[in-house]
């Protein structure tokens, strides 16, 4: 048997699984009407390129990125936790495939299929609510995508794969997840409360580091604002694609435990 | 019977979106921001209302009633421009007065025509009388309309009651400007309110109406499978 087939076919079992009839539909209908709904036009910067930062924002502002790492979460937690639950996992682990390529039958569908649902429709929302903004800055906006995508995203995504082959529970590892997306909210005021505080930017940099999105965001929104010293900490665009990276680097840490866990630790 | 699953669910995905977008487009717009005031303008004197930054999508509706006859003109700079003549203002008075700064910043477009009418007055005294009547003088602002054409979006005639509403091409600070040549003060009352274009809807109209029959074709053949399926079992 070709190696490609076994692949094939926990990829389709993991599809069955995660977008049961009409999961799938009832996501892609909330995305869709989520992405225009919340557009917002307003522009919250000085410059042109901020009016697009701000309007990709708003696309994947908190309701509808909740309901997107929600997907993420329910697909990570019940779709590894059920099977390791039900003793499903046992007969996957029979396929001649290395344990490996069997999680990542599996994160493909329940991360990568929603990742693609969810930037699919709103890049199509994007090019139906604004083509210009999408035409003339598309650097921004993948930027602007790329740091949502990273944090919260895949970020609570690998937390949860973690916590998921730990606890071998799916729900439990849903509510660890959503508890933890809803202190990242809490935490993102803070830490600028913080700064303003101390005066010390320490706490805005570190945070950074988890979410690139708050660079991004003290970046864009800073863009254009002249005369005025800024009182906290604005970083550079390099400084910003720094962040970013080192942002992508917590989270491919995390997964690379998540799947060094599942390949040498995991026993059912 | 995979491949009629495949394109099954992706109709239905579709189908599921061109939905999301037919409900939208139900939804009525909703009004936005609306705010108003009052204000006097001394005779030959004009005043400017910075009012927001405006896009194709989002607009502006204004109103205007004057106790005489007054000039009216919407004026749209790019935010870039207007970052650049920040920048042109701050060299050109390099005092480190905070309020001077504050001054630049809320009054970026005045301060510029003052600047090119005057360039070599310095800022003796911000907020004294003297400085205020210069800064806010009719033929400051005629220069600099006639430097500056291009940023003028409506140039109505004279007359007391005003109304027009605008959707700038571009991204541009939008500000009211409303110039009194008379030799007697007016009092102007102003209402401003933000609008949605409806341009957008009628593209998402559109695109339901593309998506809905083409999700509906590639569905179909996979819910007869899936029902002839269950009806065996």
């Amino acid at each position: 048997m070709r190696k490609g087939r076994p692949f094939l076919e926990i990829f389709t079992y993991a599809l069955d699984e995660d977008y049961r009839f009409p999961i799938l539909e009832i996501f892609a209908f909330l995305f869709a009407l989520g992405t225009f709904v919340f557009a917002d036009f307003a522009p919250y910067g000085q410059t042109e390129e901020a009016l697009a930062y701000s309007l990709v924002s708003t696309l994947c502002g908190f309701p509808l990125l909740f309901i997107f790492v929600f997907l993420i979460l329910k697909n990570v937690a019940y779709g590894l936790g059920g099977d390791l639950e039900k003793g499903v996992m046992q007969t996957l682990f029979s396929y001649p495939l290395k344990r490996r390529y069997i999680l990542t039958a599996k994160l493909l569908s329940g991360l990568g299929i929603a990742v693609l649902l969810f930037f699919g429709i709103q890049i199509f929302g994007l090019f139906l609510l604004a083509p210009d903004v999408i035409l003339t800055y598309p650097s921004t906006v993948f930027l602007t995508y790329a740091a949502q995508l990273c944090s919260p995203a895949l970020l609570l995504a690998g937390l949860v794969l973690f916590f998921t082959l730990r606890l071998k529970r799916g729900g439990l590892a849903v509510v660890i997840g959503v508890v933890l997306f809803l202190a990242g909210l809490i935490v993102s005021g803070f830490v600028t409360s913080i700064a303003y505080g101390t005066g010390s930017d320490l706490s805005l940099k570190i945070w950074a580091v988890i979410n690139p999105n708050s660079a991004l965001q003290i970046y864009y929104y800073n863009m254009g604002m002249v005369g005025f010293a800024p009182k906290t900490w604005v970083p550079s665009f390099s400084e910003v694609l720094l962040y970013l990276g080192a942002g992508y680097l917590v989270v491919a840490a995390l997964f690379v435990v998540g799947y060094a866990y599942f390949d040498r630790r995991l026993e059912i | 019977m995979r491949w009629v699953t495949l394109l099954g669910r992706i109709g239905t995905v579709i189908l599921a979106i061109g939905l999301a977008l037919l409900v939208f487009s139900l939804i009525p717009s909703g009004a936005g921001s609306q705010y108003g005031w009052s204000q006097p303008i001394g005779p030959e004197q004009y005043m400017l209302e910075e009012l927001w930054v405006y896009s194709p999508q989002t607009g502006l509706q204004i109103s205007m009633e004057s106790t005489d006859n007054v000039h009216v003109y919407l004026l749209g700079v790019s935010p870039v421009e207007h970052d650049n003549w920040r920048t042109l203002l701050m060299e050109a008075y390099p005092d480190s007065d905070p309020h001077l700064v504050m001054f630049i910043y809320s009054y970026t477009v005045p301060l510029l025509f003052f600047h090119e009418a005057y360039p070599e007055q310095p800022f003796p005294d911000l907020f004294g009388p003297q400085t205020q009547n210069m800064v806010w003088n009719v033929t400051v602002l005629d220069k600099g309309l006639e430097t500056h054409p291009e940023i003028i979006l409506w140039d109505p005639p004279q007359g007391s009651t005003f109304s027009h509403e605008l959707f700038p091409e571009d991204v541009l600070n939008m500000m009211a400007v409303v110039a009194n040549p008379s030799s007697n003060t007016v009092e102007v009352d102003w209402k401003v309110k933000e609008i949605a274009a409806v341009a957008s809807k009628d593209r998402i109209i559109v695109a339901a109406r593309l998506l809905i029959p083409i999700g509906i074709a590639l569905a179909i053949p996979w819910l007869i499978l899936r029902k002839v399926k269950r009806s065996t079992f």
